[in-house]
């Protein structure tokens, strides 16, 4: 019974880390605190359930053009949003111009949508694994594993690729980094359109495990402060493990303690660890964490 | 939900123009009788709110265009419902309820969930006008010795009576009921009262757990019944947290042979989520167009579903008949009272016993539907329709139990 | 730095707050009951703002969980009172404000050691997190009732009508707000929270102990805030943890003060007045875009005035004073 519970941690751990992965780099390379994550999550979500309902596109296969569009999203919001809003006024106050954009975002998806819930459900939807005495949904194990291989593929690509390079040094030193050519403004935009494109990918991971609703973009949203506190700014191993050790925590307090608990225990361990340990388990000096 | 430049430029136009901030709210029209009051639109009740808002609307609409108003005392009046979005705020909703006050609105339909209108119940009972809602069944509303609020549903406490009394009959008798609920007020009567009227019937409730309000994982559930193996699981729970319980549970392969969710099964795109899977499971109905009830305006219940298919696209739902049924109790009890006084319609509300739509229309001393008459029935989805399946007075189909199983479902 | 009203002294502020509560106590004989509604929810706000202020606005320590303090304000007040059958309800009340206040004070002080060593937005998320784990934690501990909800004394005396009770009630409390964060702001603390906001470190230096006025300040924030919490939960009467935990006073409080001008007292008023009558009476008709204009609203708000109306007036002054200058030469 254990091990199923470890198991069910580990698999919405998967889901948490993909989710926060977005908010974890944007945070952590342009200090911008986005409150809209939660929001840009959804909008992963419902193009996955449109492209399933209309077109009958598998979610999996929708993964990419979903993460291309996501990407575009995120990188025009920088240009022409966020980068005003970060020259103008202050970090904190972008934090409010995304609020802003939290709201509109609910609030369209809730007239094109409707308020009512939906959900992608392919025909594997209901099968299951097993392993021994331990049984996983087939959708969660697709999740984790998507999450598990874009996690990876977002490390390698920040550690060895040139773009990577750009980016880690754009945020450990922004002016040092331009004097030597390189261009911060659409370094900032790639990183916003990265984290857009990995918010929608958590999106269509969420929508293929779990029906979903506009009210649901605060959930990610804070789900993402969380993970991020927890693992560490600004790095995917950070989003990874603050999400794994999340997803245990969930499911082990739901075990133990009492199925309602969970939340407070998440939040308990957020308040802790930021007072223990506020640059998170694999926390390093990126603009954020300053 | 129709949003066109108009309405907005209409609106907004009206906005800027100060509006009744001041004294001197403008005098009622005469030809119009205005039900004012809140839904929300926004925010997590945003799903029943426009079911709700639909069935207010669409009474209005037959009211109006079919039957060109209504007439009370020799003279024939318009409806005219005048709602608001209060974004399940309480402040919010008692704001602009006040404003309606204000504009001399003299009847009041509810909001949903008991944090927002009992605030606003406490206003209108005060000014001494009735209000008619379907939304707001917690015990705690009818405990205040309110005079003028009046609920188309049982409170929450006395809702699963049929429920119980169907586990009661059940053959084989089960062995062992397991409730989960969600952390919230409604939720949360409506478990307790029947875990208590269940334990008083000598039914074998061993196991309660609480869920949190809003859910991402019920793998603890799943384990839970996993390891206890009960013979009924009684989920009160919200639609899209039972979607997610039920599909972790088909996922898992972990059967329960009376799976009864309060809340999902009776919507359509809930069972077309599930597909097969959804047959057998159990919900709480409140009511099916196809029950046997005549109505004296729209003909039967029956009739008004055909009327509502025919001018709104969203699906019918129970809260959409009970919406409606808020209209009709209100023009039955002005014709009874041959008048348009508040305190006169209040008085035929409160003795109001009328076959409607939605069933027989009504009221406990305190307010609230008559657990008899107005009392949820016990709903099973059978061949992918959702049916009546006890008390038997009222079946549409015969219950399955057990159900069958994930695994023959997935053969199926 | 920025003074309430530039030169002149705390007296001067003062004099005008007590005039202006004046003004505003006599307005319900001229407001329609539902203007009375509106300017509840203004002088709600204002006091929220004005009681974030005090901590956020002087030092710069912006706290995004003070529905942490209005729910556990609220929920104090009201289970203190179900502890007290019996009492009349001006006594029970009394007694359950005093409680919420110093039960919120005393929590503020146990979490200020910790939380207050963080700076920006790691103090920011922090609070956020204080305010979820007193949300869950009250709506799931079935003793403190946060799911099932709770109903508070009515204690509106019985010849006033209620909406005016609570308007004068939050008026009061309000107006007691802004003359506390006045006396800070002119006080010794108020020139020590000014200048961690500036720069912590060297006001440190230069032997500001700037500990102790961080948490000072916190505490003071968090009683006035509680305050406001639990006259708003009796004005409700019936309260669940959804209707005082709300979101919408996590950032609301933090839009006004940005809209009105961070770091001053009037800015915070002026910035809950705009947007209480822009949400509640321009938007109040609006069925189902009122959230989008609210969003696009705070998205131009801070595109277009990043310092807030009073940093519109303030450049507007400065002009001003230069053209005047410069006429004189």
């Amino acid at each position: 019974m254990t091990m199923q519970t470890l198991v069910d941690g580990l698999v919405l751990g998967g889901l948490f880390s993909l989710s926060a992965v977005g908010f974890s780099l944007l945070f952590g390379v342009l200090g911008v605190v986005n409150l809209s994550h939660g929001a840009f999550v959804l909008i992963g979500g419902y193009a996955a359930y449109t492209l399933h309902e209309k077109l009958g596109l598998d979610p999996l296969l929708a993964l990419p053009v979903i993460m291309l569009g996501m990407f575009c999203l995120g990188y025009a919001f920088q240009r022409s949003v966020i980068q005003w809003a970060t020259k103008r006024a202050s970090l904190l106050a972008s934090m409010l111009l995304t609020y802003g954009f939290a709201l509109m975002i609910r609030n369209a998806l809730v007239l094109i949508y409707s308020p009512d819930f939906k959900s992608v459900t392919p025909a594997y939807a209901f099968d299951s694994l097993s392993f021994g005495e331990v049984t996983v949904g087939l959708t969660r194990v697709a999740a984790l594993l998507v999450s598990i291989v874009l996690l990876a593929a977002l490390a390698a690509t920040l550690r060895y690729s040139n773009i990577g390079r750009t980016i880690r040094a754009t945020a450990q030193q922004e002016q040092a980094a331009a004097l030597c050519g390189v261009n911060i403004r659409h370094v900032f935009a790639l990183t916003s359109g990265l984290s857009a494109a990995f918010a929608g990918a958590a999106g269509v991971a969420i929508g293929l495990v779990m029906p979903f609703s506009p009210p649901d973009e605060t959930l990610w949203t804070v789900n993402a402060f969380v993970v991020v506190t927890l693992g560490g700014i600004g790095s995917p191993a950070g989003a990874l493990v603050g999400g794994l050790i999340l997803g245990v925590v969930n499911t082990m307090t739901a075990q133990l303690i009492g199925a309602a608990f969970p939340n407070a225990m998440m939040f308990l361990l957020l308040v802790l660890m930021l007072v223990v340990r506020p640059a998170g388990l694999l926390g390093n000096s990126f603009k954020g964490s300053r | 939900m129709k949003l066109d430049r108009r309405t907005v430029l209409k609106s907004m136009g009206a906005a800027v123009a100060l509006p009744a901030i001041g004294r001197g709210a403008q005098a009622q029209a005469t030809e119009t009788i205005v039900i004012g009051g809140s839904v929300p639109l926004s925010g997590r009740a945003a799903e029943t709110g426009l079911n709700v808002n639909n069935g207010y609307l669409a009474a209005q609409k037959f009211f109006n265009e079919q039957l060109n108003g209504v007439e009370i005392d020799g003279k024939r009046y318009k409806i005219d419902v005048r709602l608001f979005d209060d974004a399940s705020d309480p402040a919010r909703a008692s704001t602009l309820i006040q404003r309606h006050l204000d504009d001399g609105v003299q009847f009041f339909l509810g909001s949903f969930g008991s944090n927002i209108v009992l605030p606003t119940a406490a206003i209108v009972e005060r000014a001494g006008k009735p209000m008619m809602q379907t939304g707001g069944a917690s015990d705690q509303i009818y405990t205040q010795g309110y005079k003028n609020i009046f609920c188309m549903f049982p409170r929450a406490s006395r809702q699963l009576y049929n429920t119980i009394e169907y586990f009661k009959v059940l053959q084989p008798a089960p062995k062992s009921i397991m409730f989960a609920m969600a952390n919230d007020a409604f939720s949360k009567t409506l478990a307790e009262g029947a875990i208590a009227f269940g334990k008083e019937k000598g039914l074998p409730i061993n196991d309660i757990v609480t869920l949190p309000e809003n859910i991402t994982d019920a793998s603890s559930l799943v384990n839970q019944i996993r390891s206890k193996k009960p013979d009924v699981l009684l989920a009160t729970t919200h639609d899209q947290n039972s979607l997610l319980i039920a599909r972790q549970l088909i996922s898992s392969n972990v059967d329960v042979p009376l799976l009864y969710l309060s809340l999902g099964p009776q919507l359509k795109s809930f069972r077309d989520a599930l597909g097969g899977y959804s047959e057998g499971l159990y919900f709480q109905q409140f009511w099916d167009e196809r029950s046997p009830y005549k109505d004296a305006f729209f003909g039967s219940a029956q009739k008004f579903a055909d009327y509502y298919r025919q001018h709104f696209k969203r699906d019918i739902a129970y809260h959409t008949a009970s919406g409606a049924a808020c209209i009709v109790a209100y023009v039955h009890a002005m014709k009874a009272a041959n008048s348009l006084d508040p305190a006169k319609v209040r008085d035929k509300l409160a003795t109001l016993d009328v076959e409607s739509l939605y069933g027989r229309i009504k009221f406990t001393p305190e307010g609230d539907g008559d657990p008899v008459h107005l009392g949820s029935t016990v709903g099973q989805v059978l061949k992918g329709t959702a049916e009546v399946v006890f008390p038997e007075a009222s079946r549409t189909a015969a219950p399955v139990f057990p159900a069958p199983k994930w695994a023959e479902k997935r053969r199926g | 730095m920025k003074l309430f009203v530039s030169g002149r002294s705390a007296w001067v502020s003062i004099a005008i707050t007590l005039a202006g509560a004046l003004l505003f106590a006599l307005l319900p004989a001229f407001l329609s009951p539902y203007g009375v509604r509106v300017g509840q929810l203004f002088v709600l706000a204002a006091g929220l703002a004005v009681a974030w202020t005090v901590l956020g606005g002087f030092s710069g320590y912006w706290s995004f969980g003070n529905a942490a303090f209005v729910g556990t304000g609220a929920f104090v007040a009201a289970l203190i009172e179900l502890a007290l059958p019996g009492w009349s309800p001006a006594g029970a009340f009394t007694v359950a404000l005093l409680a919420a206040m110093l039960l919120n004070g005393l929590l503020a002080l146990v979490i200020a050691w910790p939380i207050l060593r963080l700076r920006g937005i790691y103090f920011a998320i922090a609070m956020l997190g204080v305010s979820q784990v007193c949300y869950e934690l009250v709506s799931n501990i079935d003793a403190l009732r946060g799911a099932l909800g709770v109903n508070l004394l009515d204690i509106v005396p019985k010849d006033v009508r209620p909406e005016r009770f609570y308007y004068w009630a939050l008026l009061l409390a309000a107006t007691a707000i802004i003359l506390i964060a006045i006396c800070v702001r002119h006080s010794k603390l108020g020139y020590g929270l000014l200048a961690i906001r500036e720069d912590e470190d060297t006001a440190r230096m230069l032997g500001v102990p700037t500990a102790p006025y961080k948490i000072s300040a916190f505490v003071i924030s968090a009683m006035l805030t509680a305050m406001m919490g639990v006259i708003y939960a009796h004005n409700l009467g019936y309260i669940t943890a959804n209707s005082v935990f709300r979101n919408e006073f996590n950032l609301n409080v933090i839009v006004y003060s940005l809209l009105g001008g961070m770091g001053t007292i009037i800015g915070p008023i002026v910035g809950a007045g705009v947007m209480t009558y822009v949400t509640q009476v321009l938007l109040g008709d609006l069925l189902d875009i009122h959230m989008f204009i609210t969003g696009l609203l705070l998205a131009i708000l801070v595109l277009a005035a990043p310092n807030g109306l009073y940093g519109i007036y303030d450049a507007y002054r400065l002009r001003l004073k230069r053209q005047k200058r410069e006429a004189g030469r």
